[in-house]
C-alpha cells in the first residue's frame, strides 16, 4: 500500500505544482497552455544548474529564472503585442521542448539523456518508507494551502479573479488587469520551476528530451476539472495522478494479458473523461476568460 | 479657480478623441456639494464617458478635473478614489460568481490581509444593513436581482468614504417601482451630504429627483447646471434633441423619446390595425433550463397581423429565452408554436424564416452582423440560407441589389465591400432593418432595436417597424424602455420569470404595468 502512495506522490507532486500554476493564471484570465514547455524549461534548467553549480538551492533558483523569463515573455506576447493566448501558449510550449533539446545537443554534442550527480535532497529515513520522497513533496501541501489563502482568503485573490472574470469591474476598482496577469504568470513561472525540478530531480536525477510527455496538458486538464479552484485542482491532478499509478500497477499484473499501450494511455483517458465529467457537473470552467476582454467595455 | 473650492466636482475644458471620433468637446461643469446633479442626453451625447473621465477611467485628451478644490491626476482610477468621486456602472461592473462579501472587499481600500468568510461578512454586514441594502452576503451577485445588484453595486461604490457618487443610466435597467426605491436611497445618500450625479435620459425623472440639470448634445456642454425648478420640460426636450432635429419629430415621438411627461398612448386607431388569423400563436410553451436565460414557463402568445405586440418585463425575466424559442434556438419542453398557420414547434430556424420569421436581434453587433463581414455579405445573408448550400452566387449582382436596398433605406455608407464593423451603431441597425424587413416579413421580432441609438436613429426605426405594421406585418417588440412600448404598441404583455404577467391595452397605465413587471399584482387591465 505504502508503495502505491508513494508512487502516486512521486508523479502527482510535479503534476500538482504546474496545475497551481495553471488555476493562478486561469483566475487571472489567462488560458496558459504554456505550461508543458515552463515544466520541461525548469526540468532541464535544474539538471543543467545542477550540473553547473553543484547546489540544488542554485539549481531551482536557476530554473525559476528561467521560467519567470518565459513567463513574462508570454505575458508580453499576449498583453503587449495582443496575440492570442492560446496560440501563444502553444507556441511556449514548442519552445520550452524545442528549446531544452537545442541546449542540451549544443552543450553535450548529442540528445542523450543527462545525469545530475544528485537531486532535490530527500526526506530521510526519519519518514519510514516515505523517507525516500523528495523534500519538495512534503512542502506541496503547504504550498496548495498558500495558494488557497491568496486566492481565495485575500484581496489580491479577489482582484485577481475580478481580472479574469470582469476585467472592467476590476478597472472600475483601480486594479490593473494587466499588471494582474503579469503577477499571475510569474507566480505560476515559480512553480512550474518547482514542478519541473521535482520531475527531474525529485526521484530521479536525469532531464531527458521531451520527458514531461503531456503533463503539463494534463495540469492543464485538472485547472478545468477543478474549477480552477486551487484546492479542487489539485485534486484533479491528484485524481489522474492516481490513475497513472492504477495504469502501472496494471500493466505489473495483466501486461501479459492487456496490451500494455492501452494501459499506458489510462491517465490521458482520465483526463479526458475528467474534463467531459467537469463540463458535465458546471458548465465548465467558472473563469472562462480570454474572451473577458471582449465585455471590458 | 475662484469658484473650484465651492464645487464637488468641476470639469474644465475636457475633451475625449477616441481614434478620430470625439466624444468629449471641451465640457466644463461645476457640480455644487450635496445636491442632487443631472447630466442628460441623448444616446451618444457623451455622458457615459463624461462619467468615465470623472472616475478616472477614460484618460482625457484635454482638460482638467478638480475635486473638492483640488486638481486631480486624469485617468488613474486610484486617484479618483482617492479624491472621494465613485461611479455605479449602468451595466453593473462586478464580477458574477463573487458572493455579496467578496463584492465588497475586492472594491475596498486600506488594510487588507486574510480575511475568513465569516469575518467577511462581519466587515460589510453593518455597511450594506447603513445602506438599507437587505441581502444574504453569501449569495452570488449571478443569482440576485437586478434591484438587489443595483443595491449592491452602490453600497460597492460607498465602501470608501465617498463624497461624489456618479450613477450612470441606473434607471434604465429599473421596474418603476425600482426607480422609485432608487430615488428614495438616493435623497438619503444626499441627507448623508453625498454629492449625486445622476446620469438620465427621461425629463420627468430629472424633474422627479434632480436639483440641478446638465444637458449634453454630441458631445458638447450645451447648458448647465440649471436649476432644475427654473426650467421647463419642454424646455429641456429641446434642448435633448436640438431644435433642428425636434422639428422633424412626431411631437408623441419626441416626448415619449425624451421622456416628457408618464407614458401614454394616444393613437385612437390603432386597434384598426390588427385584423385575420394569428401569425404567431405559442401555446403552453415552456423551455428547458440552459445558460442562455430563465426558461419559459407555460407561455401563450397570439399576435396577429398588422399589430405591433410589446413585450415589457425588467431585463433577464425570460425575454431573450423567448426570442430564442421563436427561433429554434432553445430546448422546448412541451407547448406548440405555430406560425402563420404552419405547426413549426419542430421545425428549425431556416424553415421557420421560410415561412416569413424575421429577427432584429438583442445583440447587434453579436448576433445582427458579423462586423468582419462586408455589408453585402451581412446584407444577402438571409436569401443567400434560404438557397441550397451549392447555389452559385453572383457577388456582382448582389451587391448591385444591396446598394438598392440600402440606399432604400437611407444607411451612410462608402460602398457595399466596407467592414459593417466600420458603421456607426444606427446605421449597422438599418443594415439589419434593410435586411429584414422584406416584404415577405410576417413577423418581425424587435428585441431591443433602439438600444443604443440616437435619437434620430430611434425614430427611424420606429417608423420603420410602423409601416410594417401596416403593411400588415405582425411585430413582437422587446424592450426595456416602457415609453418606446407604450408610443408604438398596440398591446403590452409583461414578462416576469419566464411567465406572462399580465396584457394590457391603450391607454397605457404605467403603474399597472409597473405593478406587473415586479409581480406586486397579478393578471390583467382592460
Amino acid at each position: 500500500m505504502n508503495e502505491i502512495i508513494i508512487s502516486i506522490l512521486r508523479s502527482g507532486t510535479p503534476l500538482i505544482y504546474v496545475t497551481l500554476a495553471g488555476v493562478i493564471a486561469q483566475r487571472a484570465g489567462v488560458w496558459n497552455l504554456g505550461l508543458e514547455g515552463l515544466m520541461i524549461i525548469g526540468a532541464c534548467a535544474t539538471i543543467l544548474g545542477i550540473m553547473l553549480t553543484k547546489s540544488v538551492g542554485a539549481a531551482i533558483l536557476i530554473a525559476i529564472l528561467a521560467c519567470v523569463l518565459a513567463s513574462v515573455l508570454l505575458w508580453f506576447v499576449i498583453d503587449r503585442l495582443k496575440a492570442n493566448p492560446i496560440i501563444a501558449g502553444l507556441g511556449l510550449t514548442g519552445l520550452g521542448i524545442g528549446g531544452t533539446a537545442l541546449a542540451i545537443q549544443s552543450i553535450f554534442g548529442s540528445q542523450a539523456t543527462v545525469t545530475a550527480p544528485f537531486g532535490i535532497p530527500k526526506l530521510g529515513p526519519a519518514f519510514g518508507s516515505y523517507g525516500v520522497l523528495s523534500v519538495a513533496v512534503a512542502a506541496m501541501p503547504f504550498v496548495v494551502f498558500a495558494m488557497w489563502v491568496l486566492l481565495r482568503r485575500t484581496r489580491f485573490g479577489l482582484r485577481l479573479a475580478a481580472c479574469g472574470e470582469h476585467p472592467f469591474a476590476a478597472r472600475s476598482v483601480g486594479a490593473n488587469p494587466s499588471r494582474m496577469r503579469l503577477a499571475a504568470l510569474s507566480i505560476g513561472g515559480v512553480l512550474c520551476a518547482i514542478g519541473g525540478a521535482e520531475l527531474a530531480a525529485g526521484s530521479l536525477q536525469f532531464f531527458a528530451q521531451g520527458m514531461t510527455a503531456g503533463r503539463g496538458f494534463m495540469a492543464f486538464a485538472a485547472v478545468i476539472f477543478g474549477a480552477a479552484h486551487p484546492v479542487g485542482a489539485t485534486f484533479a491532478a491528484l485524481f489522474f495522478a492516481i490513475v497513472g499509478a492504477i495504469g502501472i500497477r496494471a500493466q505489473l499484473t495483466f501486461g501479459d494479458r492487456i496490451p500494455h499501450d492501452l494501459l499506458q494511455a489510462l491517465p490521458y483517458l482520465a483526463t479526458v473523461f475528467g474534463v467531459w465529467l467537469s463540463g458535465k457537473l458546471r458548465g465548465g470552467a467558472k473563469a472562462a476568460s480570454s474572451f473577458a476582454e471582449l465585455r471590458d467595455q | 479657480m475662484s469658484n473650484s473650492s465651492k464645487s464637488a466636482l468641476e470639469c474644465r475644458n475636457v475633451t475625449v478623441k477616441f481614434g478620430d471620433v470625439t466624444a468629449l468637446s471641451e465640457v466644463s461643469a461645476s457640480f455644487a456639494p450635496g445636491q442632487i446633479h443631472a447630466v442628460v442626453g441623448q444616446n451618444g451625447a457623451g455622458k457615459t464617458t463624461f462619467a468615465r473621465v470623472a472616475a478616472g477611467l477614460v484618460q482625457p485628451t484635454s482638460g482638467a478635473v478638480n475635486v473638492m478644490g483640488q486638481d486631480i491626476r486624469t485617468g488613474q482610477v486610484s486617484e479618483s478614489r482617492a479624491a472621494g468621486v465613485e461611479l455605479v456602472h449602468q451595466s453593473f461592473a462586478m464580477p458574477p460568481s463573487f458572493t455579496v462579501a467578496e463584492t465588497m472587499e475586492f472594491g475596498a481600500t486600506g488594510k487588507g490581509g486574510v480575511f475568513s468568510r465569516r469575518g467577511l461578512i462581519e466587515k460589510w454586514r453593518a455597511h450594506l444593513a447603513g445602506l438599507d441594502v437587505q441581502v444574504d452576503l453569501n449569495r452570488r451577485i449571478r443569482d440576485l436581482p437586478i434591484e438587489t445588484q443595483q443595491g449592491i453595486e452602490i453600497a460597492r461604490a460607498l465602501v470608501t468614504d465617498a463624497r461624489v457618487l456618479i450613477l450612470d443610466e441606473p434607471t434604465a435597467v429599473l421596474s418603476p417601482a425600482g426607480i422609485d426605491m432608487l430615488f428614495a436611497r438616493v435623497r438619503r445618500l444626499k441627507e448623508r451630504g453625498v454629492t449625486v450625479i445622476l446620469i438620465l435620459h427621461k425629463i420627468r425623472e430629472v424633474l422627479g429627483i434632480a436639483d440641478t440639470v446638465t444637458v449634453l448634445r454630441g458631445g458638447r456642454k450645451v447648458e448647465g447646471p440649471l436649476p432644475v425648478a427654473e426650467v421647463s420640460g419642454e424646455r429641456l426636450a429641446n434642448l435633448i434633441v436640438g431644435e433642428a432635429v425636434a422639428k422633424t419629430l412626431d411631437r408623441q415621438d419626441r416626448d415619449a423619446l425624451v421622456g416628457t411627461k408618464a407614458p401614454a398612448h394616444e393613437d385612437a386607431d390603432q386597434q384598426a390595425h390588427a385584423s385575420g388569423p394569428a401569425i404567431l400563436s405559442m401555446k403552453a410553451i415552456s423551455t428547458k433550463p440552459d445558460s442562455g436565460g430563465i426558461a419559459l414557463d407555460g407561455v401563450d402568445l397570439e399576435i396577429r397581423p398588422g399589430e405591433i405586440v410589446g413585450i415589457a418585463g425588467v431585463e433577464g425575466n425570460g425575454q431573450k429565452t423567448l426570442v430564442r424559442a421563436i427561433s429554434a434556438l432553445a430546448d422546448l419542453e412541451g407547448g406548440t408554436i405555430d406560425l402563420s398557420g404552419h405547426d413549426v414547434t419542430r421545425q428549425p430556424l431556416a424553415m421557420r424564416r421560410k415561412i416569413g420569421l424575421r429577427i432584429i436581434p438583442f445583440e447587434r453587433n453579436v448576433e445582427g452582423l458579423s462586423l468582419t463581414s462586408s455589408l453585402w455579405q451581412n446584407w444577402s445573408a438571409r436569401e443567400l440560407l434560404q438557397g441550397s448550400l451549392l447555389k452559385g452566387i453572383r457577388p456582382a449582382a448582389i451587391r448591385e441589389a444591396c446598394d438598392r436596398s440600402l440606399k432604400a433605406w437611407s444607411v451612410h455608407y462608402n460602398n457595399s465591400g466596407q467592414r459593417a464593423g466600420s458603421l456607426s451603431g444606427g446605421n449597422a441597425q438599418k443594415v439589419i432593418l434593410a435586411r429584414e424587413i422584406d416584404p415577405d416579413a410576417k413577423l418581425i421580432i424587435a428585441a431591443q432595436p433602439t438600444r443604443g441609438l440616437d435619437i434620430g436613429a430611434t425614430a427611424f426605426v420606429w417608423q420603420a417597424l410602423r409601416q410594417a405594421r401596416d403593411r400588415g406585418a405582425a411585430i413582437l417588440l422587446i424592450s426595456s424602455d416602457l415609453d418606446e412600448l407604450f408610443d408604438i404598441s398596440d398591446r403590452v404583455v409583461v414578462m416576469l420569470s419566464g411567465r406572462l404577467n399580465g396584457e394590457f391595452h391603450a391607454p397605457f397605465d404605467i403603474g399597472l404595468v409597473g405593478a406587473a413587471m415586479t409581480g406586486a399584482a397579478a393578471g390583467a387591465s382592460a
